[in-house]
Protein backbone atom coordinates (compact mmCIF):
# COMPACT_ATOMS: atom_id res chain seq x y z
CA UNK A 1 0.00 0.00 0.00
CA UNK A 2 1.45 3.24 -1.04
CA UNK A 3 1.83 6.10 1.32
CA UNK A 4 -0.45 8.38 -0.41
CA UNK A 5 -3.19 6.11 0.57
CA UNK A 6 -2.71 4.98 4.07
CA UNK A 7 -5.15 7.51 5.24
CA UNK A 8 -7.94 6.74 2.56
CA UNK A 9 -11.07 5.55 4.54
CA UNK A 10 -12.65 3.95 1.23
CA UNK A 11 -9.24 1.99 0.87
CA UNK A 12 -9.12 1.28 4.51
CA UNK A 13 -12.68 -0.22 4.58
CA UNK A 14 -12.06 -2.05 0.70
CA UNK A 15 -8.90 -3.48 2.94
CA UNK A 16 -10.86 -4.72 5.93
CA UNK A 17 -13.85 -6.05 3.42
CA UNK A 18 -11.07 -8.44 1.48
CA UNK A 19 -9.47 -9.63 4.86
CA UNK A 20 -12.96 -10.36 6.12
CA UNK A 21 -14.77 -12.22 2.91
CA UNK A 22 -13.82 -15.18 4.19
CA UNK A 23 -15.03 -15.32 7.51
CA UNK A 24 -18.62 -13.29 6.25
CA UNK A 25 -18.81 -16.01 3.03
CA UNK A 26 -18.79 -18.72 5.27
CA UNK A 27 -21.52 -17.61 7.41
CA UNK A 28 -23.33 -17.22 4.68
CA UNK A 29 -22.78 -20.44 3.02
CA UNK A 30 -23.82 -22.42 7.00
CA UNK A 31 -27.06 -19.78 6.58
CA UNK A 32 -27.63 -21.42 2.81
CA UNK A 33 -27.30 -24.67 4.47
CA UNK A 34 -29.99 -23.98 6.47
CA UNK A 35 -32.79 -26.78 6.30
CA UNK A 36 -35.53 -24.11 6.15
CA UNK A 37 -33.14 -22.21 3.27
CA UNK A 38 -32.75 -25.12 1.27
CA UNK A 39 -37.04 -25.75 1.24
CA UNK A 40 -37.28 -22.34 0.55
CA UNK A 41 -35.12 -22.08 -2.20
CA UNK A 42 -36.91 -25.59 -3.77
CA UNK A 43 -39.92 -23.61 -3.80
CA UNK A 44 -38.48 -20.38 -5.24
CA UNK A 45 -37.32 -22.64 -7.88
CA UNK A 46 -40.68 -24.26 -8.79
CA UNK A 47 -42.11 -20.49 -9.00
CA UNK A 48 -39.69 -19.62 -11.28
CA UNK A 49 -39.65 -22.64 -13.47
CA UNK A 50 -43.25 -21.86 -13.67
CA UNK A 51 -43.31 -18.33 -14.43
CA UNK A 52 -40.79 -19.07 -17.09
CA UNK A 53 -43.32 -21.60 -18.71
CA UNK A 54 -45.86 -18.94 -18.48
CA UNK A 55 -43.78 -15.83 -19.58
CA UNK A 56 -42.21 -18.28 -22.38
CA UNK A 57 -45.24 -19.75 -23.81
CA UNK A 58 -47.37 -15.86 -23.89
CA UNK A 59 -44.23 -14.07 -25.17
CA UNK A 60 -44.20 -16.19 -28.14
CA UNK A 61 -47.26 -15.43 -28.93
CA UNK A 62 -46.77 -11.56 -28.31
CA UNK A 63 -43.50 -11.58 -30.15
CA UNK A 64 -45.02 -13.52 -32.89
CA UNK A 65 -48.09 -11.21 -33.49
CA UNK A 66 -45.57 -8.35 -33.76
CA UNK A 67 -43.56 -10.36 -36.33
CA UNK A 68 -40.08 -9.95 -33.96
CA UNK A 69 -37.96 -13.10 -32.88
CA UNK A 70 -38.79 -15.18 -29.40
CA UNK A 71 -35.82 -16.85 -27.61
CA UNK A 72 -36.94 -20.05 -29.17
CA UNK A 73 -36.73 -18.11 -32.26
CA UNK A 74 -32.82 -17.25 -31.41
CA UNK A 75 -32.24 -20.62 -29.79
CA UNK A 76 -33.13 -22.31 -33.55
CA UNK A 77 -30.80 -20.03 -35.03
CA UNK A 78 -27.98 -20.57 -32.34
CA UNK A 79 -28.67 -24.77 -33.05
CA UNK A 80 -28.11 -23.85 -37.02
CA UNK A 81 -24.78 -21.97 -36.12
CA UNK A 82 -23.97 -24.80 -34.13
CA UNK A 83 -24.38 -27.49 -36.59
CA UNK A 84 -22.85 -25.08 -39.07
CA UNK A 85 -19.54 -24.56 -36.67
CA UNK A 86 -19.75 -28.59 -36.49
CA UNK A 87 -19.46 -29.54 -40.04
CA UNK A 88 -16.79 -26.53 -40.41
CA UNK A 89 -14.95 -28.69 -37.30
CA UNK A 90 -15.29 -31.65 -39.54
CA UNK A 91 -13.88 -30.46 -42.62
CA UNK A 92 -10.76 -28.76 -40.64
CA UNK A 93 -10.28 -32.06 -38.79
CA UNK A 94 -10.05 -33.65 -42.32
CA UNK A 95 -8.01 -31.42 -44.06
CA UNK A 96 -5.75 -32.01 -40.78
CA UNK A 97 -5.91 -35.32 -41.99
CA UNK A 98 -4.89 -35.26 -45.83
CA UNK A 99 -2.23 -32.81 -44.82
CA UNK A 100 -0.56 -35.46 -42.38
CA UNK A 101 -1.42 -38.22 -45.28
CA UNK A 102 0.54 -35.93 -47.97
CA UNK A 103 3.80 -34.88 -45.57
CA UNK A 104 4.18 -38.79 -45.01
CA UNK A 105 4.17 -39.09 -48.27
CA UNK A 106 6.85 -35.88 -49.05
CA UNK A 107 8.52 -37.18 -46.15
CA UNK A 108 11.48 -37.73 -49.06
CA UNK A 109 10.72 -34.85 -50.73
CA UNK A 110 12.26 -32.22 -48.43
CA UNK A 111 11.45 -29.61 -50.48
CA UNK A 112 7.58 -29.80 -50.32
CA UNK A 113 8.11 -27.51 -46.90
CA UNK A 114 6.04 -29.71 -44.95
CA UNK A 115 6.44 -29.50 -41.45
CA UNK A 116 8.36 -32.27 -39.41
CA UNK A 117 6.87 -33.85 -36.43
CA UNK A 118 9.71 -33.58 -33.55
CA UNK A 119 10.89 -37.13 -32.62
CA UNK A 120 9.73 -39.01 -29.91
CA UNK A 121 12.83 -39.70 -28.09
CA UNK A 122 13.43 -37.17 -25.16
CA UNK A 123 14.94 -38.88 -21.71
CA UNK A 124 13.83 -38.09 -18.63
CA UNK A 125 16.88 -36.29 -17.58
CA UNK A 126 16.61 -34.31 -14.30
CA UNK A 127 14.84 -31.02 -14.25
CA UNK A 128 17.42 -28.15 -13.77
CA UNK A 129 15.19 -26.37 -12.04
CA UNK B 1 -14.25 26.98 -24.91
CA UNK B 2 -18.15 26.11 -25.64
CA UNK B 3 -18.95 25.33 -28.87
CA UNK B 4 -22.19 26.97 -30.06
CA UNK B 5 -23.70 23.67 -30.22
CA UNK B 6 -22.68 22.79 -26.81
CA UNK B 7 -24.28 26.05 -25.52
CA UNK B 8 -27.84 25.00 -27.18
CA UNK B 9 -27.34 21.71 -24.86
CA UNK B 10 -29.84 21.20 -21.51
CA UNK B 11 -28.09 21.51 -18.13
CA UNK B 12 -27.72 17.84 -18.00
CA UNK B 13 -26.76 17.41 -21.29
CA UNK B 14 -24.10 19.85 -20.87
CA UNK B 15 -22.62 18.69 -17.90
CA UNK B 16 -22.64 15.32 -19.07
CA UNK B 17 -20.41 15.80 -22.11
CA UNK B 18 -18.20 18.02 -19.39
CA UNK B 19 -17.97 15.13 -17.66
CA UNK B 20 -16.91 13.08 -20.72
CA UNK B 21 -14.46 15.42 -21.67
CA UNK B 22 -12.71 15.44 -18.33
CA UNK B 23 -12.62 11.49 -18.74
CA UNK B 24 -11.31 11.53 -22.69
CA UNK B 25 -8.66 14.39 -21.35
CA UNK B 26 -7.82 11.58 -18.86
CA UNK B 27 -7.55 8.36 -20.28
CA UNK B 28 -5.64 11.08 -23.13
CA UNK B 29 -2.89 11.48 -20.42
CA UNK B 30 -2.34 7.69 -19.52
CA UNK B 31 -3.71 8.34 -16.26
CA UNK B 32 -3.61 4.59 -15.02
CA UNK B 33 -6.88 3.03 -14.27
CA UNK B 34 -8.80 4.96 -16.23
CA UNK B 35 -8.81 3.46 -19.96
CA UNK B 36 -11.46 1.24 -21.40
CA UNK B 37 -10.70 -2.11 -19.93
CA UNK B 38 -10.11 -4.98 -22.13
CA UNK B 39 -13.76 -7.54 -21.84
CA UNK B 40 -13.78 -10.47 -24.29
CA UNK B 41 -11.10 -13.34 -24.70
CA UNK B 42 -9.76 -11.70 -27.98
CA UNK B 43 -9.21 -8.25 -26.01
CA UNK B 44 -7.71 -10.45 -23.28
CA UNK B 45 -5.76 -12.71 -25.46
CA UNK B 46 -6.28 -15.66 -23.48
CA UNK B 47 -5.77 -18.72 -25.58
CA UNK B 48 -2.21 -17.67 -26.98
CA UNK B 49 -0.15 -20.86 -27.57
CA UNK B 50 -0.86 -22.28 -30.96
CA UNK B 51 -3.18 -25.64 -31.50
CA UNK B 52 -5.28 -27.41 -34.23
CA UNK B 53 -8.58 -29.05 -34.14
CA UNK B 54 -7.82 -32.50 -33.88
CA UNK B 55 -11.01 -34.07 -33.72
CA UNK B 56 -14.79 -33.19 -32.66
CA UNK B 57 -17.71 -35.09 -31.59
CA UNK B 58 -20.93 -33.90 -29.73
CA UNK B 59 -19.44 -31.71 -27.46
CA UNK B 60 -15.93 -32.78 -27.17
CA UNK B 61 -13.08 -30.83 -28.88
CA UNK B 62 -9.91 -32.22 -28.82
CA UNK B 63 -6.93 -30.11 -29.93
CA UNK B 64 -3.30 -30.52 -29.87
CA UNK B 65 -0.79 -28.27 -29.11
CA UNK B 66 1.91 -27.13 -31.40
CA UNK B 67 5.07 -28.51 -30.01
CA UNK B 68 8.46 -26.59 -29.18
CA UNK B 69 10.88 -28.55 -28.98
CA UNK B 70 12.69 -30.83 -31.62
CA UNK B 71 12.57 -34.08 -28.86
CA UNK B 72 9.48 -34.65 -26.89
CA UNK B 73 8.54 -37.61 -24.71
CA UNK B 74 6.81 -40.42 -25.99
CA UNK B 75 3.58 -40.77 -24.56
CA UNK B 76 1.56 -37.82 -25.34
CA UNK B 77 -0.60 -36.18 -22.47
CA UNK B 78 -4.18 -35.37 -22.18
CA UNK B 79 -5.58 -32.90 -21.02
CA UNK B 80 -9.61 -32.84 -20.07
CA UNK B 81 -11.33 -29.99 -19.01
CA UNK B 82 -14.63 -29.60 -16.75
CA UNK B 83 -17.49 -30.03 -18.83
CA UNK B 84 -18.48 -26.89 -17.05
CA UNK B 85 -15.78 -24.41 -17.52
CA UNK B 86 -13.54 -23.30 -20.99
CA UNK B 87 -10.12 -24.91 -21.44
CA UNK B 88 -8.27 -21.38 -21.65
CA UNK B 89 -7.74 -21.18 -17.89
CA UNK B 90 -4.99 -23.88 -18.42
CA UNK B 91 -3.84 -21.71 -21.42
CA UNK B 92 -4.45 -18.24 -19.47
CA UNK B 93 -1.39 -16.16 -21.03
CA UNK B 94 2.15 -15.96 -22.22
CA UNK B 95 4.07 -17.11 -18.44
CA UNK B 96 0.71 -18.04 -16.99
CA UNK B 97 0.00 -20.94 -19.01
CA UNK B 98 0.19 -24.75 -17.67
CA UNK B 99 0.09 -25.49 -21.56
CA UNK B 100 2.78 -23.51 -22.76
CA UNK B 101 4.86 -24.91 -19.36
CA UNK B 102 4.68 -28.28 -20.38
CA UNK B 103 5.47 -27.65 -24.15
CA UNK B 104 8.59 -26.01 -22.97
CA UNK B 105 9.72 -29.34 -21.01
CA UNK B 106 9.01 -31.34 -24.04
CA UNK B 107 5.39 -32.83 -23.62
CA UNK B 108 3.25 -33.63 -26.73
CA UNK B 109 0.39 -31.94 -25.05
CA UNK B 110 -3.75 -32.05 -26.43
CA UNK B 111 -6.81 -30.36 -24.77
CA UNK B 112 -9.89 -31.91 -24.32
CA UNK B 113 -12.19 -28.69 -24.53
CA UNK B 114 -15.80 -29.00 -24.11
CA UNK B 115 -18.23 -26.80 -26.40
CA UNK B 116 -21.59 -25.67 -25.29
CA UNK B 117 -24.38 -28.50 -25.75
CA UNK B 118 -27.22 -27.48 -28.06
CA UNK B 119 -30.71 -28.44 -27.42
CA UNK B 120 -30.51 -31.55 -28.69
CA UNK B 121 -27.61 -32.59 -27.22
CA UNK B 122 -29.56 -32.55 -23.65
CA UNK B 123 -29.61 -36.18 -23.91
CA UNK B 124 -25.73 -36.79 -23.03
CA UNK B 125 -25.09 -38.26 -19.82
CA UNK B 126 -22.44 -39.42 -17.75
CA UNK B 127 -22.19 -42.62 -19.52
CA UNK B 128 -21.66 -40.63 -23.07
CA UNK B 129 -19.18 -38.23 -21.58
CA UNK B 130 -16.83 -41.27 -20.16
CA UNK B 131 -17.48 -43.79 -22.61
CA UNK B 132 -17.87 -42.21 -25.90
CA UNK B 133 -16.36 -38.89 -25.89
CA UNK B 134 -13.67 -39.35 -23.31
CA UNK B 135 -12.89 -42.44 -25.39
CA UNK B 136 -13.12 -41.20 -28.83
CA UNK B 137 -10.79 -38.68 -28.04
CA UNK B 138 -8.06 -40.77 -26.33
CA UNK B 139 -8.66 -42.98 -29.60
CA UNK B 140 -8.56 -40.07 -31.96
CA UNK B 141 -4.84 -39.18 -29.82
CA UNK B 142 -3.29 -42.12 -30.41
CA UNK B 143 -4.45 -42.28 -34.26
CA UNK B 144 -2.95 -38.99 -34.14
CA UNK B 145 0.26 -39.53 -32.73
CA UNK B 146 0.54 -43.12 -33.23
CA UNK B 147 1.75 -43.77 -29.65
CA UNK B 148 -1.16 -46.27 -27.81
CA UNK B 149 -0.18 -45.32 -24.65
CA UNK B 150 -1.50 -41.79 -22.94
CA UNK B 151 -1.35 -39.72 -19.81
CA UNK B 152 -4.58 -38.35 -18.57
CA UNK B 153 -4.92 -35.19 -16.56
CA UNK B 154 -8.62 -33.94 -15.66
CA UNK B 155 -9.26 -31.07 -14.03
CA UNK B 156 -11.67 -31.10 -11.40
CA UNK B 157 -14.81 -32.71 -12.94
CA UNK B 158 -12.42 -33.31 -15.93
CA UNK B 159 -10.35 -35.62 -13.53
CA UNK B 160 -14.13 -37.42 -12.42
CA UNK B 161 -14.42 -38.27 -15.84
CA UNK B 162 -11.01 -39.55 -16.73
CA UNK B 163 -10.76 -41.71 -13.67
CA UNK B 164 -14.17 -43.20 -14.74
CA UNK B 165 -12.74 -44.07 -18.08
CA UNK B 166 -9.45 -45.92 -16.85
CA UNK B 167 -11.50 -48.07 -14.44
CA UNK B 168 -13.49 -48.94 -16.98
CA UNK B 169 -10.43 -49.69 -19.48
CA UNK B 170 -8.33 -50.84 -17.15
CA UNK B 171 -6.27 -52.18 -19.25
CA UNK B 172 -6.80 -49.88 -22.25
CA UNK B 173 -4.43 -47.09 -23.48
CA UNK B 174 -3.96 -44.67 -20.42
CA UNK B 175 -0.49 -45.26 -18.63
CA UNK B 176 -0.77 -42.62 -16.01
CA UNK B 177 -3.36 -40.82 -14.72
CA UNK B 178 -3.08 -37.20 -12.63
CA UNK B 179 -6.28 -35.72 -11.11
CA UNK B 180 -6.12 -32.18 -10.14
CA UNK B 181 -8.86 -31.07 -7.61
CA UNK B 182 -11.68 -33.90 -8.49
CA UNK B 183 -14.69 -34.81 -6.35
CA UNK B 184 -15.52 -38.06 -5.81
CA UNK B 185 -17.21 -38.19 -2.76
CA UNK B 186 -20.57 -36.43 -2.99
CA UNK B 187 -21.35 -36.10 1.22
CA UNK B 188 -18.14 -33.84 1.11
CA UNK B 189 -20.16 -30.98 -1.10
CA UNK B 190 -22.08 -30.11 1.72
CA UNK B 191 -24.29 -27.61 0.80
CA UNK B 192 -25.35 -28.91 -2.71
CA UNK B 193 -25.88 -32.10 -1.19
CA UNK B 194 -28.26 -29.99 1.77
CA UNK B 195 -29.88 -28.43 -1.13
CA UNK B 196 -30.26 -31.30 -3.76
CA UNK B 197 -31.55 -33.94 -1.23
CA UNK B 198 -34.56 -31.11 -0.35
CA UNK B 199 -37.96 -32.64 -0.90
CA UNK B 200 -38.57 -28.99 -2.46
CA UNK B 201 -35.80 -29.50 -5.11
CA UNK B 202 -36.69 -31.38 -8.37
CA UNK B 203 -33.90 -32.17 -10.89
CA UNK B 204 -36.45 -33.57 -13.06
CA UNK B 205 -38.44 -30.81 -13.19
CA UNK B 206 -35.58 -28.17 -13.64
CA UNK B 207 -34.43 -30.52 -16.50
CA UNK B 208 -37.17 -31.34 -18.21
CA UNK B 209 -38.34 -26.88 -18.19
CA UNK B 210 -35.02 -26.21 -18.87
CA UNK B 211 -33.27 -28.53 -21.55
CA UNK B 212 -30.32 -27.96 -20.61
CA UNK B 213 -28.77 -26.00 -17.27
CA UNK B 214 -27.08 -23.10 -18.27
CA UNK B 215 -23.98 -21.51 -17.32
CA UNK B 216 -25.49 -18.61 -15.33
CA UNK B 217 -27.17 -21.40 -13.41
CA UNK B 218 -24.01 -22.83 -12.72
CA UNK B 219 -22.39 -19.67 -12.07
CA UNK B 220 -24.79 -18.81 -9.25
CA UNK B 221 -24.70 -22.31 -7.82
CA UNK B 222 -20.64 -22.38 -7.69
CA UNK B 223 -20.77 -18.62 -6.38
CA UNK B 224 -22.72 -19.24 -3.20
CA UNK B 225 -20.19 -21.49 -1.97
CA UNK B 226 -18.24 -18.46 -0.98
CA UNK B 227 -21.05 -15.60 -1.98
CA UNK B 228 -18.78 -12.98 -0.97
CA UNK B 229 -15.64 -13.16 -3.18
CA UNK B 230 -16.28 -11.67 -6.19
CA UNK B 231 -17.45 -8.77 -4.76
CA UNK B 232 -13.89 -8.96 -2.55
CA UNK B 233 -12.19 -9.39 -5.96
CA UNK B 234 -13.09 -6.20 -7.44
CA UNK B 235 -11.96 -4.27 -4.33
CA UNK B 236 -8.45 -6.02 -5.11
CA UNK B 237 -9.07 -4.56 -8.16
CA UNK B 238 -10.01 -0.87 -6.97
CA UNK B 239 -6.82 -1.03 -4.59
CA UNK B 240 -4.46 -2.16 -7.29
CA UNK B 241 -5.78 -0.58 -10.70
CA UNK B 242 -2.90 1.38 -11.36
CA UNK B 243 -0.97 -1.71 -12.07
CA UNK B 244 -1.74 -2.65 -15.37
CA UNK B 245 -0.66 -6.23 -15.13
CA UNK B 246 -2.35 -6.96 -12.57
CA UNK B 247 -5.63 -5.16 -14.09
CA UNK B 248 -5.12 -7.58 -16.79
CA UNK B 249 -4.51 -11.14 -14.82
CA UNK B 250 -7.40 -10.34 -13.13
CA UNK B 251 -10.40 -9.32 -15.57
CA UNK B 252 -8.68 -12.98 -17.10
CA UNK B 253 -9.31 -14.59 -14.17
CA UNK B 254 -12.57 -13.11 -13.63
CA UNK B 255 -13.72 -13.36 -17.14
CA UNK B 256 -13.49 -17.25 -16.85
CA UNK B 257 -14.50 -17.66 -13.90
CA UNK B 258 -17.79 -16.21 -14.78
CA UNK B 259 -17.71 -17.82 -18.47
CA UNK B 260 -19.23 -21.07 -17.12
CA UNK B 261 -20.73 -23.98 -20.08
CA UNK B 262 -24.16 -24.90 -19.91
CA UNK B 263 -24.31 -28.47 -18.40
CA UNK B 264 -26.34 -31.32 -20.86
CA UNK B 265 -29.43 -31.93 -18.56
CA UNK B 266 -29.05 -35.51 -19.17
CA UNK B 267 -25.43 -34.83 -17.46
CA UNK B 268 -27.19 -33.06 -14.81
CA UNK B 269 -29.59 -35.55 -13.87
CA UNK B 270 -26.56 -37.91 -13.53
CA UNK B 271 -24.36 -35.66 -11.45
CA UNK B 272 -27.29 -35.04 -9.46
CA UNK B 273 -28.50 -38.74 -8.34
CA UNK B 274 -25.69 -40.63 -8.81
CA UNK B 275 -22.89 -38.41 -7.86
CA UNK B 276 -24.42 -36.00 -5.29
CA UNK B 277 -27.16 -37.95 -3.88
CA UNK B 278 -26.68 -41.61 -4.49
CA UNK B 279 -22.86 -40.88 -3.66
CA UNK B 280 -22.56 -43.81 -5.79
CA UNK B 281 -18.57 -43.30 -6.56
CA UNK B 282 -17.75 -43.92 -2.76
CA UNK B 283 -19.99 -46.65 -2.48
CA UNK B 284 -18.62 -48.43 -5.27
CA UNK B 285 -22.07 -49.27 -6.88
CA UNK B 286 -21.90 -46.45 -10.12
CA UNK B 287 -22.82 -48.11 -13.32
CA UNK B 288 -22.09 -47.27 -16.85
CA UNK B 289 -23.74 -49.04 -19.35
CA UNK B 290 -24.08 -51.95 -17.40
CA UNK B 291 -20.40 -51.82 -16.41
CA UNK B 292 -19.37 -51.03 -12.71
CA UNK B 293 -17.29 -48.13 -12.04
CA UNK B 294 -14.71 -49.73 -9.63
CA UNK B 295 -12.04 -47.40 -8.68
CA UNK B 296 -10.16 -50.28 -7.39
CA UNK B 297 -9.54 -51.17 -10.87
CA UNK B 298 -7.54 -48.69 -11.35
CA UNK B 299 -4.02 -49.84 -11.69
CA UNK B 300 -1.89 -47.17 -13.40
CA UNK B 301 0.71 -44.81 -11.63
CA UNK B 302 -2.09 -42.25 -10.18
CA UNK B 303 -0.98 -38.55 -8.76
CA UNK B 304 -3.74 -36.69 -7.14
CA UNK B 305 -3.39 -32.87 -6.56
CA UNK B 306 -5.47 -31.30 -3.77
CA UNK B 307 -5.73 -27.19 -3.55
CA UNK B 308 -5.49 -26.60 0.66
CA UNK B 309 -7.75 -23.65 0.65
CA UNK B 310 -10.41 -25.09 -2.22
CA UNK B 311 -14.06 -23.59 -1.30
CA UNK B 312 -15.58 -25.57 -4.53
CA UNK B 313 -13.69 -29.36 -4.38
CA UNK B 314 -13.09 -29.12 -0.02
CA UNK B 315 -11.20 -31.62 1.19
CA UNK B 316 -14.01 -33.43 2.09
CA UNK B 317 -15.06 -33.83 -1.24
CA UNK B 318 -11.93 -35.16 -3.13
CA UNK B 319 -9.57 -37.11 0.01
CA UNK B 320 -11.53 -40.44 -0.80
CA UNK B 321 -10.39 -40.66 -4.18
CA UNK B 322 -6.50 -41.93 -3.69
CA UNK B 323 -8.05 -44.50 -1.39
CA UNK B 324 -10.06 -45.85 -3.47
CA UNK B 325 -8.04 -46.32 -6.90
CA UNK B 326 -6.21 -49.80 -6.73
CA UNK B 327 -2.65 -48.23 -8.37
CA UNK B 328 -0.08 -49.38 -5.41
CA UNK B 329 1.76 -46.60 -7.42
CA UNK B 330 0.15 -43.57 -6.19
CA UNK B 331 0.81 -40.25 -4.39
CA UNK B 332 -1.45 -37.64 -2.70
CA UNK B 333 0.34 -33.59 -3.05
CA UNK B 334 -2.09 -30.81 -1.10
CA UNK B 335 -0.47 -27.43 -1.60
CA UNK B 336 -1.53 -24.49 -1.33
CA UNK B 337 -3.78 -22.27 -3.27
CA UNK B 338 -7.73 -22.22 -4.12
CA UNK B 339 -9.50 -24.35 -6.59
CA UNK B 340 -8.60 -22.28 -9.76
CA UNK B 341 -5.06 -20.95 -8.31
CA UNK B 342 -3.48 -23.82 -8.18
CA UNK B 343 -3.30 -24.24 -11.51
CA UNK B 344 -3.61 -20.78 -13.21
CA UNK B 345 -2.33 -18.67 -10.11
CA UNK B 346 0.94 -16.70 -10.05
CA UNK B 347 2.59 -19.20 -7.88
CA UNK B 348 1.23 -22.61 -9.86
CA UNK B 349 4.23 -21.75 -11.77
CA UNK B 350 6.46 -22.39 -9.11
CA UNK B 351 4.78 -25.02 -6.82
CA UNK B 352 2.52 -27.38 -9.17
CA UNK B 353 3.76 -26.67 -12.52
CA UNK B 354 7.49 -28.25 -12.03
CA UNK B 355 6.04 -31.38 -9.48
CA UNK B 356 3.31 -31.61 -11.89
CA UNK B 357 6.03 -32.30 -14.66
CA UNK B 358 9.25 -34.29 -12.58
CA UNK B 359 5.88 -37.12 -12.18
CA UNK B 360 5.35 -37.42 -15.37
CA UNK B 361 8.63 -37.37 -17.39
CA UNK B 362 9.76 -40.29 -15.51
CA UNK B 363 6.50 -42.21 -16.48
CA UNK B 364 6.20 -40.67 -20.40
CA UNK B 365 9.42 -42.31 -22.16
Amino acid sequence: MSNDDSLDPIRLWREWFVKSEKAWSDALTEMMGDENFSRGMGRYMHEALHTHRMFSESMAQYLANLNIPSRGDILDMSDRLAHIEETLNHIQVELRSQRAQLTKLAAGAPEAGARKRPARTRTAEPNPS
Amino acid sequence: MESPSARNESPTGDVDSRIGRIIDRAIARNIPGLAPLPQTESELDVGPTPKELVYSDETARLYHYEPVLDEIYRVPLLLVMSPVAKGYILDLARGQSLVEYLLLQGHDVYMLDWAAPRREQSRLGLAEYVIDLVGGCIDAVARDCGEDDITLVGYCMGGMLSAMYTALNPAGAVKNLVCFTTPANGDGMELYKKWMTSPAFDIDRLVDELGNIPGDFINQSLQALRPLQRSANQMRLLNNVQDDAFVKAHLRFDRWAVDQLPVPGMLARDLVRDFIIGNKIVDNTLELRGQRVDMARITVPFLHVAAQHDHIVPAAASRDLIGLVGSKEKQEIVMKGGHVSLVAGGNAVFRLWPQLDQWIRVRAT
